[in-house]
């Protein structure tokens, strides 16, 4: 598709007929031609090759997500343990990515302390210097912003989970409820059939029993209520948890966003800093001019003086 | 299928920001979604610094934001005249215009050896001896094998919206019609033009049929643009064989080209709409709008699609419009009550333990929905500023007056003498008196010389510069074919002679009926319009030339004006929101429906367009003292 757009081919023999021109020789000529065709490897440094293996571990992050997506939203695939294996991995991974980040981030202001250090009075380097830094502080922030939308997208997942298993949990409390009066029922059963066998006799036996029975269906009753109330405080656990992954990545996107967003005003402060640097050096050198003057003319009205005096 | 300009135009960005390797998965990619990795073949090169000069940054400015960037691993973008400094590991994405000082300042990069590889993009074609230059200065400094490709990206043009483009060449106008404009700047200028519209031709990969106007420069920019891409066509494979054989004659569209002086009224007068209001009172340059704010900060808006208030109300009057953002304002006032009230607010509210499980959904509701609603806040926020903004010039200059009596004089072709004199003694910057002295020129055929006195005195007591009002009836003295006026002058005898006979009330009934019928009035552009894409004979289009760049050049041959389903309409010198409003209804009204694109040599509002009228009318020579109407 982009044949027609692709200049590239008029350019090398454009090159080539300038070379000729300019008087290359032959070997000249051919090593310039066997460069455009070969690249040469690019150097990497290791900040750069850093990033790149830290942009390798999210996108293999985000192959695993996909893989096993279907295996945890899907109600029937995996039990709940699996799920939850997946989700540790999940966690521990994004833990390394978020450390391989902040390492990153720390060198860069390493390098750029550093730097300052040595460079106090040699402008240029630091110049030199203020593109660089934005540039791996937008690396920094392309990653972060990276393992946020992967991160976020898992989590997703994780609200998806939340929600069935809450759904779950609903229902269950219904059924809960039922087997109360039913155990409630069964219970008064026993009493008549006590009495029917009992003469009235032993009434106090009958009510010692009745009594009995009421404190262990208290004590039955509450432990269901113990037990709901916990299910109901772990949900709203992790309901809470449920961004909680997410939103920590997006905290660190949000801190390098804004070390990026000072380097690259940085770039433009150094211009102006140079621009100041060179008017303070003029109006340096032409106080100097006006001092000097004024010493000349000094020493001139001394001596004019002591003549006339 | 529809054409859509913008979103071919940011496709093709995207995939000269991946480097131009193999489109990225997923086709077209709006400007929206920012969830595309970066995808390339090599995994070396994902990251690099973009450099523009600043006619492409106004290209890329409307299409995406800095965000969107980032995600197509652009770390940093620089202007190309700022002092930059080395970065290596990197490779550099120029973005330019073909242009000497470009190329030189590239050459002087690549041998200073800013960054490890060059991948050079120029915005139109480069021409065979600046790519002779650029090779020359290369090797002279050894740098040649740094520039790893070249592309030609044929991107030269602003497209604002889906359907409306820009070429950006200012002040067209004053040059095409300057009368001391000679004949090579003319061809320069005409060249310009073809150029840019050859871009937006091979973005949307389709060889339309060129109609136009007899005389004039549409005609020069018509049979110029003809030959050009005849020429292109020779050579195979070329840019039009890329969009998968699209020849057959039914799909392809009509090229409409125009010159500004065949309406001029529609660029000169007020209009009460959001969009033209906020273009002409607040400046909308690029779908971005500055506002002063209080303690001098200066805040801007972006204004286009993805804002959902302004793509549906843009087009409403504006005191609907206000309505309109009052309405939001209490929905999104009820629904946050709704939200506090569910996760208990800040009061106390029961917590007991039965609706816990549904106090948790609705705070997780409640936190989902939480960006959406500081979203809408936000966009209320916006437009409520703007409107406020507008209000208070609209009381200032009383720009409510000015449109209706603009109206009533283009629609009804009455005027009420008594409130034209009183708007142009009153309220209002010397452009809206202007404007309006030129718009009543316009209405009429023959306007009465007492009124015409009148109306010039009113304006020198103001102390407004006469010379766009010579110059336009000049130009009206010379060139009898406004079309704009026929229409309404036969509506204006009707209503005439309703009056006469049947007293005050029929006009008012008919005025009524008129506005239920005609939403705005008809333009001349948008009549003639339809007609081209109709195909039917028609008095008022049968003289327009016929271009075919794909029939053979010798004998005529079949000449296909049969009815067309798209049309791609192009103003020379200037061209308005209103004329962008009235065809898109035009393709919106017509059944099957049919798409439009509107495109100018640069998009202006009521105020610069006088001012070009100023400036003609400076060239002339025309005094800003009386002169009598020759007639």
């Amino acid at each position: 598709m982009s044949k027609v757009r692709d200049r590239t081919e008029d350019f090398r023999d454009a090159v080539r007929v300038a070379a000729l021109s300019h008087g290359y020789t032959e070997s000249q000529l051919a090593a310039l031609m066997a460069s455009f065709i070969m690249h040469k490897a690019p150097r990497q440094s290791a900040f750069m090759k850093a990033a790149l293996k830290t942009l390798e571990s999210i996108k293999e992050l985000e192959r695993f997500i996909v893989k096993h997506r279907k295996d945890y939203v899907d109600l029937h695939r995996t039990t709940e343990q699996e799920r939850d294996n997946i989700e540790h991995e999940v966690a521990v991974f994004v833990k390394v990515c978020k450390d391989q980040i902040d390492i990153l981030k720390n060198r860069i202001h390493d390098e750029e302390t550093e730097g300052s250090g040595r460079t106090w009075l040699q402008f240029r380097d630091d110049a030199s210097h203020a593109d660089m830094v934005a540039h791996k502080h937008g690396v920094v922030l392309i990653l972060s912003e990276k393992l946020h939308s992967v991160t976020a997208q898992f989590d997703q997942l994780r609200s998806v989970r939340f929600q069935d298993a809450m759904n779950r949990v609903m229902p269950r409390r219904k059924v809960h409820r039922l087997p109360q009066p039913k155990s409630e029922a069964s219970k008064s059963d026993l009493p008549k059939l006590g009495e029917q066998e009992l003469s009235s006799g032993t009434i106090r036996v009958q009510e010692q029993l009745l009594d009995d029975e009421t404190r262990a269906l208290q004590v039955e009753l509450t432990n269901l209520l113990d037990a709901v109330q916990e299910t109901e405080t772990k949900m709203v656990e992790m309901s809470a948890l449920n961004h909680l992954m997410s939103t920590h990545v997006l905290q660190q996107a949000q801190q390098i966003e804004h070390l990026y967003e000072q380097a690259v005003e940085a770039t433009n402060n150094v211009v102006l800093g140079n621009k100041e640097l060179s008017q303070a050096i003029k109006r340096n050198s032409s106080s100097r001019t006006f001092l000097l003057l004024f010493f000349v003319v000094l020493t001139f009205s001394i001596l004019f003086l002591d003549w006339y005096s | 299928m529809a054409l859509n300009l913008r979103q071919k135009q940011t496709s093709l960005i995207v995939r000269m920001l991946n480097l131009n390797q193999s489109p990225s998965p997923g086709g077209g990619i709006s400007s929206s979604s920012s969830a595309a990795a970066p995808t390339t073949a090599e995994g070396e090169e994902v990251y690099k610094i973009l450099i523009m000069d600043g006619f492409c940054r106004s290209i890329l400015s409307p299409l995406i934001r800095v965000n969107d960037l980032r995600s197509h691993g652009v770390t940093l973008f620089f202007g190309i005249d700022k002092e930059r400094q080395r970065v290596p590991d990197v490779p550099a994405l120029y973005f330019v215009r073909p242009t000497p000082e470009n190329v030189d300042r590239i050459a002087a990069d690549a041998s200073r050896a800013l960054y490890d590889s060059l991948h050079l993009n120029f915005s139109s074609s480069l021409p065979r001896p600046l790519l002779d230059r650029l090779a020359s200065r290369l090797v002279e400094s050894g740098a040649a094998d740094r520039v790893s490709r070249v592309f030609d990206q044929y991107l030269e043009f602003v497209s604002l919206e889906d359907a409306l483009f820009s070429l950006a060449q200012p002040r067209t106008y004053v040059h095409i019609n300057d009368p001391a404009a000679g004949d090579r700047e003319i061809e320069e200028i005409v060249e310009r033009i073809v150029g840019g519209l050859f871009c937006v031709l091979a973005t949307l990969g389709v060889v339309p049929v060129i109609r136009c106007a007899r005389g004039g420069p549409a005609e020069m920019v018509a049979s110029a643009l003809d030959a050009r891409l005849r020429d292109h066509l020779l050579a195979k494979p070329n840019l039009f064989s890329e969009g998968g054989g699209m020849a057959a004659s039914f799909q392809r569209p009509v090229l409409c080209i125009f010159d500004r002086n065949f309406e001029l009224a529609v660029g000169i007068q007020h209009d009460w709409s959001y969009r033209p209001l906020v273009h002409d009172v607040l400046d909308l340059k690029l779908n971005r709008v500055t506002l002063p704010g209080e303690k001098t900060a200066v805040k801007s808006y972006e204004l286009d699609d993805s804002d959902p208030f302004w793509a549906a109300n843009s087009w409403s009057p504006f005191p609907k419009v206000a309505e309109e953002i009052e309405t939001q304002l209490s929905k999104y006032k009820q629904d946050v009550d709704e939200v506090n009230q569910r996760t208990g607010g800040k009061d106390g509210v029961e917590f007991d333990g039965t609706d816990l499980i549904g106090n948790t959904k609705h705070l997780m509701n409640a936190v989902n929905s939480l960006p959406e609603l500081t979203e809408r806040k936000k966009m209320i926020d916006k437009h409520t500023n703007i409107a406020t903004v507008l209000l208070g010039h609209i009381k200032e200059r009383s720009l409510d007056g000015y449109c209706d009596c603009e109206n009533d004089m283009l629609v009804k072709g009455s005027v009420d003498r008594s409130m034209l004199l009183g708007l142009l003694r009153g309220k209002g910057t010397k452009e809206d008196k202007l404007r309006l002295a030129i718009t009543y020129l316009l209405s009429f055929e023959t306007p009465p010389p007492a009124e015409l006195e009148q109306i010039e005195t009113a304006l020198r007591e103001s102390e407004v510069d006469m010379y766009a009002f010579q110059y336009v009836k000049r130009i009206k003295s010379l060139n009898t074919s406004f079309a704009a006026s026929s229409a309404s002058a036969s509506r204006g005898n009707i209503v005439d002679w309703a009056e006469k006979l049947y007293g005050q009330s029929i006009s008012a009934v008919t005025a009524g009926v008129k506005n239920l019928l005609s939403a705005g009035r008809q333009l001349a552009l948008t009549r003639t319009v339809e007609a081209l894409m109709e195909g039917k004979p028609n008095p008022e289009v049968d003289s327009y030339l016929f271009f075919d760049p794909r029939a053979p050049r010798t004998g005529s041959g079949a000449q296909f004006k049969g009815p067309f389903r798209e049309a791609i309409v192009f103003m020379i010198g200037g061209g308005n929101y209103v004329e962008y409003r009235s065809l898109v209804e035009l393709g919106q009204r017509s059944q099957p429906a049919k798409h439009v694109i509107y495109g100018a040599t640069e998009i202006l509002n009521g105020v610069e367009f006088v001012q070009q009228l100023t400036e003609l009318g400076q060239k002339m020579g025309l005094g800003g003292g009386g002169l009598t109407q020759s007639q």
